[in-house]
């Protein structure tokens, strides 16, 4: 029966989910799907596509989540996409979410969505708060003047999914589709004399003439200048005459015509088929908190204090399993070390041990770090505090072209540049979220400490130690933010996306969509470090282990060899290979180019070494310095340096750092999460670029004034 | 004035009596004459509708045969429960007019009492349930209003100036301002509400915030302020929005 069955099984019901954003629609999604899901990009947009599979019986249901909008236009590429995506997306059925507390407002999008002229289903989400504020509504009632059915649901708690997947089931296999929206009539008559113009529009937007009717209306430049591609210039025409009409006799233009039809019929539906609305004061609970966690002067030092908190909680629990893992990677780099016979120089042994386990425990180590971060980041965002904490930072963020909600990933960047640029997707705005993502890696992360705290006591003394590493961080901020400014007035300018940005209620978040998240993340970060990291691992060991030097090159042992001197000798053999491989060759070839900043081969090859993460920085030059085994504590190799390099070419060392040479990691989900290659290309040559000029004028500067 | 004469046209649909303007206007003084004293002498009544004693007596035998009052030629009238509901409605229909006058049109409250007196009882009963059917309507449905009675009262506004409502005073059109007691949304107070009046932004702002329900006649109250007094939260039915400033100075509202 069952092999009958599956030869006979339906076509897949492709189905998108449409709604505001808030309003529960990636909860929906995911309790529709489970893990079955994939998130991805749009191609070429930094918008997020996620997509997914559940089964209904022996339907399955491809689902796609949509970008969450307001309403069906074309001005955010969010929008953009929404609306193309809905037109000539394919879709079988359209779930719209609407959040059951603003149903005033969010039912809009459905009744723009019935337009549209694809099969419906009504998600009513967030069902409990709207019961719980006393709203009472006629589902029966509101199914049969919708014309499509109506599911109750509260996502986060799983209830209402089955029943949502059956109607998007019932809704595919011949349910009603006589959409019941009743715009006024002028509206109407309007519509019906552009539509009768319409009759040669192609095949793929058959059954959107209503659609295409109410675009030209609207004088949508994206559908007007469709019209006359289409040669449609009747329709265009004819639109244009009924719009002057409309306008003349409402004395509205015609955009706030429309919306208040749209509106009206929201009304009209809502006034059908409420048994009781909800209290005026069902949101008082979440207003009194607002009083203080969103005060004029208290707010601020109140974020201030949970950001700090959780990073202190990151950073601090987070050492714990760090260890552990740490521990693990160096067993495990030893046990394989130890599969070869002792001494081997095995390619394949080097290879795993000091690329690959190496390389990837590198980052993996930060496992602990992010699963925390991004617990908290989690809570803030499903509480609805992150809102609160846009709406405190947005005047100092919007000063420098960015949003309120840029602040979060910045100040996550401190820790580590990964995480923040993951946690751009809260922004909703492409152009704010690509900004954010391109200035992140100018926030001092952690592992660029260590370099600090090598450097900054090798050259400075004592009671210059602290306003220079306070100084380094300040110089990271305020070219962030001058850059980001630059930025939105050169590649991303263009007219301003509106800030105008919802404060939901707060809510308790729930166990299951706060694991999600940091599944979610965690599996991105992990699955980074198995492929993309792993790659760029493997290729910076065999730059700096390739080509080996022949042993005639190599210093030969002294002949009175006491032990001391022949671990001297290894140190100085590591440092001949060192120079001898690719990224040695590399550094020296640099020089000229770096040599006008102060900087040396030595320096160059390490600085090689910092693009694959940047604390390996100080272990590069450790082995440059033939110091085995050196920490940002050893007192020899800042001594070494010191005999090297003046302060002056050290400060330029660092601003270099600071700002150049995002490492590897950065660069790889740079290019993941803005969807293309160019970004990530563009953050890394762009801010090198930067980085040079800042740390030649600072040398060169210097210089003239004496100072080197 | 006589104004129950019989219409032709409209067969008398209520079984009302009809009464003469003269007749309501004693009815009314009835009325109030016993809400005020628990009762009403015939001396009052004259002295209320400012006539002499004697021509009382015709209004009230007249009432009598309408079943309205019980009046035997004594000192003290009552109103019959017909009367008592007769002269409420007369009541509440003259209450209706003079508010009309005076919140709608805009009139000094002695101006719309006199307006009201005189209008009472000259409409037909037919224009007269029109006109309380549409006031009614303009009292218990604002929202479906969304402004349209602050636009008329604009334009009344600048024509009393001398000018021209259509040329100074366009009530819709971005570009032109209006010249009503108008505000920007960032200039009120935190913790004031008041109503939109337009929205004044262009492309994508003005969709963004017409979408989000910013619409002329809709109640907003300004919640709070940013610290550097930048976004502004603000309330309307349902939802919570933060806006910058240069979003909320395009959204005008009454002041």
């Amino acid at each position: 029966m069952k092999a009958l069955s599956a030869k006979t099984a339906p076509a897949p019901v492709r189905v998108a989910l449409l709604g505001n954003p808030n309003c529960g629609k990636t909860t929906i999604f995911n309790a529709l799907t489970g893990a079955r899901q994939k998130v991805g990009n749009y191609p070429g947009v930094t918008v997020e596509r996620r997509q997914g599979t559940c089964y209904q019986g022996e339907h399955c249901l491809e689902l796609v989540d949509l970008p969450g909008t307001y309403s069906l236009t074309s001005y955010s590429p969010e929008e953009k996409i929404t609306q193309e995506q809905v037109l000539a997306g394919g879709f079988d059925v359209v779930v719209v979410v609407v959040d059951s507390t603003m149903l005033g407002r969010s039912l809009v999008l459905l009744a723009q969505a019935m337009m549209v002229g694809v099969p419906l289903v009504l998600c009513l989400n967030m069902a409990d708060e709207a019961r719980q504020a006393g709203q009472q509504l006629d589902l029966r009632r509101m199914s049969s003047l919708l014309g499509m059915p109506v599911v109750e649901t509260v996502g986060h708690r799983g209830q209402g999914i089955e029943q949502l997947r059956r109607a998007i089931v019932a809704q595919r296999t011949g349910g009603e589709h006589g959409h019941g929206l009743v715009l006024g009539r002028s509206l109407r008559e309007a519509l019906a004399a552009v539509s009768a113009r319409l009759e040669n529009l192609p095949q793929l937007y058959r059954g959107q003439r209503a659609w295409f009717a109410l675009k030209l209306l609207l004088d949508e430049p994206r559908f007007v200048s469709l019209a006359g591609e289409l040669g449609l210039q009747g329709a265009r025409d004819e639109a244009a005459r009924q719009r002057a009409a409309l306008e003349v006799a409402t004395g509205m233009d015609i955009g706030l015509y429309v919306t208040e039809c749209f509106f009206g019929f929201v009304d009209g539906l809502l006034r059908e088929v409420t048994l009781r609305p909800a209290r005026a004061d069902a949101r008082s609970l979440s207003d009194r908190v607002d009083t203080v966690l969103a005060h004029r002067l208290l707010g601020l030092p109140i974020f201030g204090a949970v950001m700090f908190a959780i990073f202190w909680v990151t950073f601090t629990a987070g050492e714990i399993p760090m260890g552990w893992i740490e521990d693990g990677f160096t067993a495990l780099g030893r046990w394989l070390g130890g599969l070869w016979p002792a001494g081997s120089e095995s390619l394949l042994r080097s290879l795993l041990v000091d690329g690959v386990i190496g390389g990837v425990g590198g980052v993996v180590v930060f496992l602990p770090n992010i699963l925390l971060l991004f617990l908290g980041l989690a809570l803030l965002e499903d509480t609805g505090y992150l809102a609160r904490a846009a709406f405190l930072m947005d005047r100092l963020m919007h000063r420098f072209g960015l949003h309120g909600k840029s602040f979060l990933p910045l100040l996550v960047g401190f820790g580590c540049s990964l995480p923040g640029i993951m946690a751009t997707r809260t922004l909703e705005n492409e152009r704010d979220r690509l900004t954010t993502m391109l200035v992140l890696p100018l926030m001092s992360c952690g592992a660029r400490l260590p370099v600090w705290l090598l450097l900054i006591p090798a050259f400075f003394p004592a009671a210059w130690q602290a306003p220079l590493l306070w100084l380094i961080y300040s110089v990271g901020i305020v070219l962030a933010l001058g850059l980001a400014w630059l930025l939105r007035r050169t590649l991303f300018r263009g007219a301003e996306a509106p800030f105008v940005m919802e404060l939901p209620p707060y809510r308790l978040p729930t166990l299951r969509a706060v694991t999600m998240k940091m599944a979610e993340r965690c599996w991105l970060y992990l699955r980074k470090a198995g492929t993309m990291i792993l790659a760029i691992s493997i290729l910076m060991w065999f730059i700096t282990s390739y080509p080996k030097p022949d042993s005639e090159q190599l210093r030969s042992l002294p002949p009175a060899g006491s032990a001391a001197a022949a671990g001297q000798l290894e140190r100085h053999q590591a440092a001949d290979r060192l120079r001898h491989s690719l990224a040695g060759r590399l550094g020296t070839a640099l020089e000229p180019v770096f040599a006008p900043l102060g900087f040396d081969w030595k320096l160059n090859t390490a600085l090689i070494g910092a693009f694959a993460a940047k604390e390996v920085f100080v272990a590069q030059l450790g082995i440059v310095y033939s110091l085995g085994g050196v920490d940002e504590e050893s007192p020899d190799l800042r001594q070494a340096l010191r005999r090297d390099y003046t302060p002056l070419q050290a400060l330029a060392l660092m601003l270099f750092l600071l700002i150049g040479t995002p490492c590897m990691a950065t660069f790889a989900i740079t290019r993941r999460e803005s969807g293309s290659i160019k970004w990530a290309l563009l953050q890394l040559g762009g801010l090198t670029a930067l980085a040079w000029l800042v740390a030649l004028l600072v040398f060169q500067g210097g210089r003239l004034l004496g100072l080197g | 004035m006589m104004v129950g004469r019989p219409d032709k046209a409209t067969p008398a649909s209520t079984r009302q009596p009809v009464l003469t303007g003269a007749l309501e206007d004693y009815l009314e003084s009835i009325y109030l004459l016993e809400r005020e004293h628990g009762f009403a002498r015939v001396r009052d009544i004259a002295r209320a509708r400012g006539v002499k004693a004697g021509s009382v007596t015709p209004a009230l035998k007249r009432l009598d045969e309408a079943g309205l009052v019980e009046y035997a030629q004594r000192e003290y009238v009552k109103l019959t429960d017909q009367g008592n509901r007769a002269a409420r409605r007369v009541l509440a229909r003259h209450d209706l007019l003079k508010r009309f006058f005076e919140e709608v049109l805009q009139m000094e409250p002695g101006a719309a009492e006199r307006e009201a007196c005189a209008m009472e009882h000259s409409l037909s009963p037919q224009g007269m349930d029109g006109l309380v059917r549409f006031f009614e309507f303009l009292s218990i449905c604002p929202e479906g209003l969304r402004g349209w009675l602050e636009k008329f009262h604009a334009c009344a506004a600048v024509q009393s100036d001398g000018g021209s409502c259509d040329s100074s005073c366009s009530c819709y059109g971005d570009g032109e301002r209006r010249r009503v007691p108008s505000i920007r949304l960032v200039d009120i107070e935190p913790g004031r509400a008041a109503r939109v009046l337009q929205v004044d932004a262009r492309g994508a702002v003005r969709q963004r915030l017409l979408d989000m329900g910013l619409l002329p006649g809709v109640e907003v109250r300004v919640e709070r302020l940013a610290p550097g007094g930048d976004p502004i939260w603000i309330g309307l039915k349902g939802s919570q929005l933060a806006l910058r400033s240069s979003e909320a100075s395009a959204v005008m509202v009454e002041g």
